[in-house]
């Protein structure tokens, strides 16, 4: 086994090590144990950057890869099908590797945050060890080397992130909200298994490697639309996970969770998840489950940067932008920008964990006022929060100079290659709802940082009615009546607190991930997570490597064509040596390569686009919020319908409620009825028949059966009292008898010897 | 004439039949097992009688010697019996056969 492999497999289990000594001894620990679980994710995150030091710094090799696995459950040789195993195994690439880091670091500081935010609440030591196995779920996904695992860690994420979003579960919400998330996601992952069970029936394993392997040799049986199928319904776990339209409304109501947990579900642990998976699948999707990919990422970023404009919710706005963050990569990975997709995804990690755990600061200062219309001017009394929060803001919107603006600008890159190479009009949608979500991106979260942190306090127009009934929706463990006088006490955060916000913010910055400030694709992040080669491309890999030849001459740069013949025949047989050469990239599929190309030369399209969007959003905002040119409540009222329409989130949840929860009301209630009427019917029928039949069957038993026995009595008994009547007892009797027959004998004799017979 | 001076095989047979039905009424209807007995000895000697006359008429030796047994079991019988009535009339205080009805249960 691998030093490093043995390394990973020790930052699995400490969090769940947390989990196990904070859920059985928190009470008994001094501080209710948090220390042990702060301490153990340290020492995890330790561990993590030093995998990640001497897989990204000290290899710094793109084809990078150990994996170890052993069979876990041998089903022996099942007879029609052949020897059947279900194996475990851990995956060590560079993906995996900066994803550990990137979870566990921000695991670290959610637990060192939650230290001050989550003081003297009364389920405190429950809370650390739900955070602990949190982590060791999401873990368990990153390292996971095949579908089985996955899923079952999968599963795990959806219990997890069940206990944390209802922790305060005596509110009424708290539960509803919890419920919601878990049924949202166990659509999806029915879809997935599904998926996982079409390609389990084709190769008999559930290792990536060997199912690529597979597939990139020619041997799935079945047509390419089953593959697609297969694509589509894994694809169905990460619209589950990763809230993409239309499972998307579990994830605002999630925010009825400890603000935190927000942070660590919006970054680092359940949405990732999605993506992550989906990235992992990215080799096997084919074009058309591709389309399908990007077109829901492109309608989720979209719809959700709509919804995100008008609420009021300081952490509702932000559970939008996360929602369209995501519609972003998995837009990016339908287009087959996988790098920037991916990269978006670490970005967003960090600057949106600072965002939520910034939100949760003000909430902390504010005393659970989560009401963006009675902040402002918080920006004097909150100088740390204030400035990490807009750092992260920039980075959220794509500014230039933050890390958001490096990988949102190759996602939209990637895009416009995609439409380009694609042709089609209607493959334009994706980059352009790509750029106008940038633009309400960038105009929602200017309007957030105005309300929250500049003008003047409105505490005091917080109406008095609207009081309680908001109260009952925060998270708060210690309700504070005395919202009234709330800026008297509204002061900066504790240390605990405020270090994850400096730190976060500083994983904003684009230095950290390339040199240009420009340009993503320079950085070591994108040089270290290439786009793989599809397994699938071109139906089977022969006709795929033709196509690379001919296709060489006008992608000259991007395919060498005297490489591409041996590289293609090594590609999927070998595993970690993939057709990508060390220098650059290498295509089997004409199509990908087309793409990548395209990527390449729409760079700086994306940028002018992608800048002219993020600067008219951020002027809009200021021309609405900043210098009152346009009174928002007045444009509200002009374009009423549309503003009610963003207001409450494009109807989802009154449509789910008026189709799927009517209709199983309805489906439950026809069930119902025919339970009473027509099952209930049928048994009663048949108890009625049962007891016709029985008060047959006893008459016959009473005259026929009885009158058998009785009567077979009464003979018995006649006969008997007739034949008793012969037994005197007296010896002479029994001698006259003897000679009656004795004489009878002679007659009958007799009369025979003289009948001569 | 000759079949009425002269006696012959019927006449045997006759006596014997008509001991036989002396014999067969007292075992029947007396009602003292000793006169019962003495009915028993009758019908005995019936078919001793019979034997005999059979032995004349036909010749040989057999009729004779069955006579004799039949004589020396009816000696034993008769010790037997009267034991019997012995034990029987300590048991019920009485030898009339007509009262002895346990039998019947």
């Amino acid at each position: 086994m691998h030093s490093l492999i043995q390394l990973s497999i020790v930052v699995l289990l400490l969090p769940l090590l947390s989990f196990v000594i904070l859920i059985f001894f928190n009470r008994r620990l001094p501080r209710r144990g948090d220390f042990i679980g702060v301490g153990i994710l340290g020492a995890a995150f330790g561990i993590s950057a030093y995998i990640f030091w001497s897989v990204i710094v000290q290899t710094y090799d793109p084809a990078f890869r150990v994996a170890w696995d052993f069979t876990w459950i041998d089903l022996g040789n099942v007879p029609g099908v052949g020897p059947l195993q279900i194996r475990m195994g851990v995956v060590i690439d560079n993906l995996t590797s900066i994803m550990l880091a990137m979870v566990t670091l921000i695991s670290l500081l959610v637990h060192l945050y939650s230290t001050g935010y989550m003081a003297g609440d009364k389920n405190y030591g429950r809370y650390f060890a739900f955070l602990g196995i949190f982590t060791f779920s999401m873990l368990g996904i990153v390292l996971s080397d095949n579908l089985f695992s996955i899923y079952i860690f999968w599963e795990l994420v959806g219990l997890s992130s069940y206990l944390l979003i209802g922790f305060f579960f005596e509110k009424d919400s708290a539960a509803d909200a919890q419920k919601k998330a878990f049924l949202a996601n166990r659509v999806g992952d029915i879809g997935m298994w599904l998926g996982i069970l079409i390609l389990y029936s084709q190769f008999h394993t559930f290792s990536f490697e060997q199912i690529y392997a597979n597939l990139a040799a020619g041997k799935f049986a079945l047509s390419n639309a089953w593959l697609t199928a297969a694509g589509i319904l894994l694809f169905m776990g990460c619209v589950g996970k990763s809230a993409q339209f239309p499972l998307h409304v579990w994830l605002p109501d999630a925010m009825e969770g400890p603000t935190p947990v927000s942070a660590l579900i919006h970054a680092a642990t359940m949405v990732a998840a999605g993506v992550y998976f989906v990235a992992r699948i990215f080799v096997m999707l084919t074009p058309d489950a591709l389309h399908v990919i990007a077109f829901i990422g492109a309608c989720t970023a979209f719809m959700a940067a709509t919804i995100a404009i008008t609420q009021n919710d300081i952490k509702r706005v932000l559970a939008y932008s996360t929602v369209s963050q995501l519609g972003y990569m998995v837009l990016g990975l339908g287009v087959g920008a996988y790098s920037a997709s991916l990269f978006h995804l670490v970005t967003h990690a960090f600057f949106k964990a600072c965002l939520f755990l910034g939100s949760g600061a003000i909430i902390h200062a504010m005393h659970h006022e989560q009401d963006m219309r009675w902040m402002g001017g918080l920006r004097k009394h909150m100088p740390w929060t204030f400035a990490t929060f807009t750092l992260a803001t920039l980075a959220l919107a794509g500014l230039p100079l933050t890390s958001g603006f490096l990988s949102k600008d190759a996602i939209l890159a990637g895009a416009i290659g995609f439409a380009k190479v694609e042709g089609g009009g209607i493959f334009y949608l994706i980059p352009v709802l790509g750029f106008f979500s940038a633009m309400l991106t960038a105009f929602y979260m200017g309007r957030q940082i105005w309300l929250v942190f500049f003008g003047e306090s409105r505490t005091h127009l917080k109406p008095a009615d609207n009081h309680h009934a908001g109260h009952h929706a925060h998270d708060s463990h210690a309700a504070h009546s005395d919202d009234h006088h709330a800026y008297h006490g509204v002061h900066e955060v504790s240390w605990n607190m405020r270090a994850p916000l400096v730190i976060l913010a500083a994983l904003s910055v684009f230095f950290v991930y390339s040199p240009d400030p420009l340009d993503g694709a320079k950085g070591w992040f994108m040089k270290m997570i290439p786009t793989p080669a599809t397994v699938v491309g071109e139906a089977n890999p022969q006709i795929g490597s033709l196509h690379a030849v001919t296709a060489a001459p006008h992608l000259a740069g991007v395919v060498p064509t005297a490489e591409a013949v041996p590289a293609v025949a090594e590609h999927g047989a070998v595993a970690g040596e993939h057709g990508e050469a060390k220098g650059g990239h290498l295509y089997s599929d004409s199509r990908q390569a087309e793409i990548v190309h395209a990527g390449h030369a729409a760079h700086y399209t994306a940028i002018y686009i992608s800048s002219i969007m993020v600067v008219l959003g951020i002027g809009l905002a200021f021309v609405v919020y900043v210098f009152g040119i346009i009174d928002p409540d007045k444009t509200a009222q002009a374009i009423r319908p549309l503003y009610l329409f963003s207001l409450n989130k494009w109807y989802w949840d009154e449509i789910y409620d008026a189709t799927f929860i009517k209709g199983s009301m309805v489906l439950a209630k026809m069930l119902s009825w025919f339970d009473t009427n027509v099952v209930d019917g049928i048994v009663n029928g048949v108890a009625l028949l049962v007891r016709k039949f029985a008060f047959v069957n006893d008459s016959f038993d009473k005259h026929v059966v009885d009158g058998m026995v009785n009567f077979t009595a009464f003979t018995v008994n006649t006969t008997g009292a007739v034949l008793r009547k012969l037994q005197t007892g007296k010896v002479q009797t029994y001698v006259a008898m003897l000679i009656l027959v004795l004489f009878g004998y002679f007659v009958f004799y007799f009369t025979r010897l003289i009948r001569g017979i | 004439m000759e079949q009425f001076t002269t006696i012959g095989l019927n006449h045997y047979l006759t006596i014997s039949a008509i001991l036989l039905g002396f014999g067969l009424f007292a075992v029947m209807t007396r009602k003292n097992a000793i006169v019962v007995l003495m009915g028993v000895e009758l019908i005995l000697n019936a078919a001793n009688i019979n034997f005999l006359a059979f032995s004349k008429f036909n010749g040989g030796m057999e009729g004779v010697m069955f006579a004799l047994f039949v004589i020396v079991i009816a000696a034993a019988e008769a010790a037997i019996a009267l034991a019997i009535v012995i034990n029987i009339f300590k048991l019920f205080k009485s030898v009339d056969v007509s009262s002895i009805d346990s039998m019947k249960e």
